[in-house]
């Protein structure tokens, strides 16, 4: 039987490379996704930055998805960042920020070119997913996928409460940039 | 051939399954290690009640803390009389201290019981971490005190040095989850200025501090320090008693309101560790206050304008 089994396996062997060879074929990836926060009121602006959010791609689906882990954020003020892990987003309980999302129009990632986009999906962030339709722009060039985006996220949507006595000082909705270079899985 | 297919059903699922969970699957390797596993702020505030945290100031923030001990709430001092305590100041503090690094802190401060000045350094040495490398967090605290006031007798300190005390602290703490965290404080307090010659000048003493999270910004904070039976004997003329406080902390971003009760007079280490002559039990409980307010001193010198805040 070890003729039997040395065929399968080889056969079964070159098809899962095929297969991975395939989905590779398809998929994107980056590695240092940068994302901001900013926060403005009268009295004080805030911002915060992380560069090491992570996003997937699959192009045969559209599928995009973006993470981040929440304590990767930096700011200014040492405090200010304690603040934001221990008090608004809980970071100890919802590490991670996410938006996985379909690109709503078909795309040819092989050509260059620069496409306005918006991405249908699900932003989980403190525990709570909320359906949310972002706009942005893909551009394509020598392979290399870029995505920049700008959207808003209002505290209340996920349950990120600010006390009255921090109203003056923390904006009720966070203005959130992305900017992301993702390349093929080789 | 049964053997084959066996083996190769399962592998073709999972091949399956990973196709359908395939950007999932890829975010989580891109992912691994990229949540820092240090644990951060096991307590809200450099102090719990009356004994210190294992935390300490961030880099070039300030904190200035101005405390304040009631009278006695009951017995003999307390009730009506001087509205529960509230008539009496028995101690008063004002502090300042200074982060140099994130983990290294100096103060200084003024308390009104024997006009006691305070110098102290705090170093945080060990800290938590969730990959199971370090459960504790280990922070080393010394103080110095002064009394700076007119000696009571004529012998009280006829060696300048009988005025100092010398406080040395380990605290060593664990932040069991978000909301509760325990720590220990093994410390030897080195004075000249005892009421009794049998009172030991060297005083060990342990102590057992926590705090629980009620809500983001309330917290309820204790703190325990062993004194009596250590090295001290029990059958001094004077009966100090084992200072125990409890207390509601308040976080508000940059400031920290806490409100105790307390069965000890003093508020620095050199003080209520060897002092503390009330007790729980016959009134000599009473309520005090602490505020905190944080002051970031330099601006950071960092110039990436993603992460600049600006106060108008």
């Amino acid at each position: 039987m070890t003729w039997a089994i040395k065929i399968t396996n080889f056969f079964f062997g070159s098809l899962l490379l095929l297969l991975q060879f395939n989905a590779a074929g398809q998929s994107y990836i980056g590695k240092d996704v940068k994302i901001t926060l900013f926060s403005t009121t009268p009295v004080e602006d805030i911002r915060a930055v992380s560069v090491r959010g992570t996003a997937v791609l699959i192009a045969k689906t559209r599928e995009i998805v973006v993470q981040v882990p929440i304590r990767t954020f930096e700011f200014d003020r040492r405090l200010m960042q304690e603040h934001f892990n221990e008090n608004y987003m809980e970071s100890d309980q919802y590490p991670l920020a996410k938006f996985k999302g379909t690109i709503d129009q078909g795309i040819d990632f092989t050509k260059d070119g620069t496409y306005s986009v918006t991405v249908n999906g699900t932003l989980s962030m403190h525990g709570v997913d909320k359906i949310r339709a972002i706009t942005g722009k893909v551009s394509i060039e020598n392979g290399e996928i870029r995505i920049l985006t700008a959207f808003k996220v209002p505290c209340a949507d996920h349950k990120i409460k600010i006390p009255t006595l921090i109203m003056t000082k923390v904006a009720e909705v966070i203005s959130i940039t992305l900017d992301g270079k993702l390349n093929q899985i080789k | 051939m049964k053997k084959i297919s066996l083996l190769t059903i399962p592998l073709f699922f999972s091949l399956m399954a990973a196709h359908a969970q395939q950007a999932d699957s890829l975010l989580n390797v891109l992912n691994s290690g990229l949540i820092k596993p240090e644990v951060e702020a096991v307590f809200k505030s450099t102090r719990v009640v009356l004994s210190h945290s294992s935390e300490t100031q961030k880099k070039h923030d300030l904190d200035m803390r101005i405390r304040h001990h009631f009278g006695d709430i009951g017995g003999k001092f307390g009730s009506a009389h001087t509205l529960y305590g509230l008539d009496v100041a028995s101690d008063l503090f004002i502090g300042f201290d200074y982060g140099i690094t994130d983990d290294l802190t100096v103060g200084i401060g003024r308390s009104k019981q024997d006009e006691l000045y305070n110098f102290s350094g705090k170093y945080k040495l060990l800290k938590q971490r969730t990959d199971g490398k370090m459960p504790v967090n280990l922070t080393l605290f010394a103080q110095m005190g002064w009394i700076a006031r007119e000696p009571f007798s004529q012998t009280e300190f006829t060696t300048y040095s009988n005025r100092f005390s010398y406080f040395l602290q380990s605290i060593i703490s664990r932040k069991f989850s978000s909301r509760f965290s325990l720590e220990v404080m093994p410390a030897l307090l080195m004075r000249k200025n005892t009421a009794e010659s049998r009172d030991p000048q060297n005083l060990f003493s342990l102590g057992f501090a926590g705090r629980m999270k009620l809500t983001r910004r309330l917290s309820f904070i204790a703190d325990y320090t062993l004194v009596n039976g250590l090295s001290r004997p029990n059958d001094l003329s004077q009966v100090y008693y084992n200072p125990l406080g409890v207390g509601l902390e308040i976080e508000t971003g940059g400031h920290i309101f806490s409100l105790n009760f307390m069965n000890s007079e003093y508020i620095l280490e050199n003080n209520f560790i060897s002092n503390t002559k009330k007790s729980w039990k016959d009134g000599g409980i009473r309520f005090g206050f602490t505020i905190s307010r944080n002051f970031t001193l330099f601006k950071s010198k960092n110039k990436d304008p993603d992460k600049t805040s600006k106060i108008y």
